[in-house]
């Protein structure tokens, strides 16, 4: 797996991580710890663009709510998240994901991603929606 | 003769195909290649051999993690096609672990509070028609996947 790493200037400054390959089990630490270090040099909003991504497994799933966790606020407490995720009415402001082939939206849709992520169909309304 | 077509004349419809290799993580790619090739080679659509990568991958994943838990091992994958369905068997001789009776994860919690290995268990049952388990006459396990033909 590789990541690219771009900005772009929206309403807000927008990472972006432009991921090629498959985010599996022996790739998915790679993708946590590019994103801590992202994190502590000032990202807040990052957008993983998977347009390149040919594969995802249930440990892409978990390094993916592992990057959620970590950029969520701390005003997001657990009970307010989990009645969000709920209700329907949560969806991180601080990370999203663009362009996923079918078949990995589908393992994100099954896993229940797209619950608590908003999933985009083109990197261009993913950084404006930011 | 075209070469894909040769390809599935020599692996032949009818046939089990076998792979055997050891539980490490490095085994993983070679047993996606493996049924990527072989339900190609067996005709089946393209979202039928994603959905049985993705739930061969999930399923050796938690032999080695979970079954064999660093121990040496091997796992056995065979493959065949049925009048109305691929069907996949994987075997290994870790502990018994009966995946059909994990009950599938809250979604809404989070993946630290989740039973480990419970994610690619619930991926396996939606992206195949059945799943089963069985003890096998040398006391290892058997899980059994099933694809439906549309």
């Amino acid at each position: 797996m590789e990541i690219a790493i771009s900005q772009e200037q929206g309403r807000v400054p927008v990472t972006i991580f432009h991921v090629t390959g498959e985010i599996n089990t022996e790739t998915y630490d790679q993708l946590q710890t590019q994103a801590g270090q992202s994190l502590r040099a000032g990202t807040r909003y990052l957008l993983l663009d998977l347009t390149q991504v040919s594969y995802v497994s249930s440990y892409g799933v978990r390094a993916i709510s592992h990057v959620f966790n970590l950029l969520r606020d701390s005003s997001e407490s657990q009970d307010i998240l989990s009645k969000g995720l709920r209700d329907g009415t949560f969806k991180s402001p601080h990370l999203k994901l663009s362009t996923p082939t079918p078949h990995v939206l589908k393992v994100l849709t099954t896993s229940g991603i797209d619950m608590f992520l908003e999933i985009h169909t083109d990197l261009t309304s993913a950084i404006a929606s930011f | 003769m075209e070469k894909g077509r040769r390809r599935r004349a020599l692996l032949g419809a009818n046939v089990g195909h076998t792979l055997r290799v050891s539980a490490q993580v490095s085994s993983l790619i070679m047993m996606r290649r493996f049924v990527e090739n072989t339900t190609g080679a067996l005709q089946a659509s393209l979202a039928a051999i994603a959905d049985l990568v993705q739930a061969v991958d999930e399923s050796v994943t938690n032999i080695i993690f979970h079954g064999y838990q660093g121990r040496p091992g091997d796992i056995e994958v065979e493959m065949r096609k049925e009048q109305d369905a691929l069907v996949i068997c994987l075997r290994d001789q870790a502990p018994l672990f009966d995946p059909t009776l994990v009950p599938p994860p809250d979604l809404t919690l989070p993946q630290e509070q989740r039973c480990l290995g419970g994610l690619g268990i619930f991926l396996t049952r939606r992206f195949t028609d059945a799943m089963g388990h069985r003890v096998t006459p040398e006391g290892g396990n058997e899980l059994t996947l099933r694809k439906n033909h549309n």
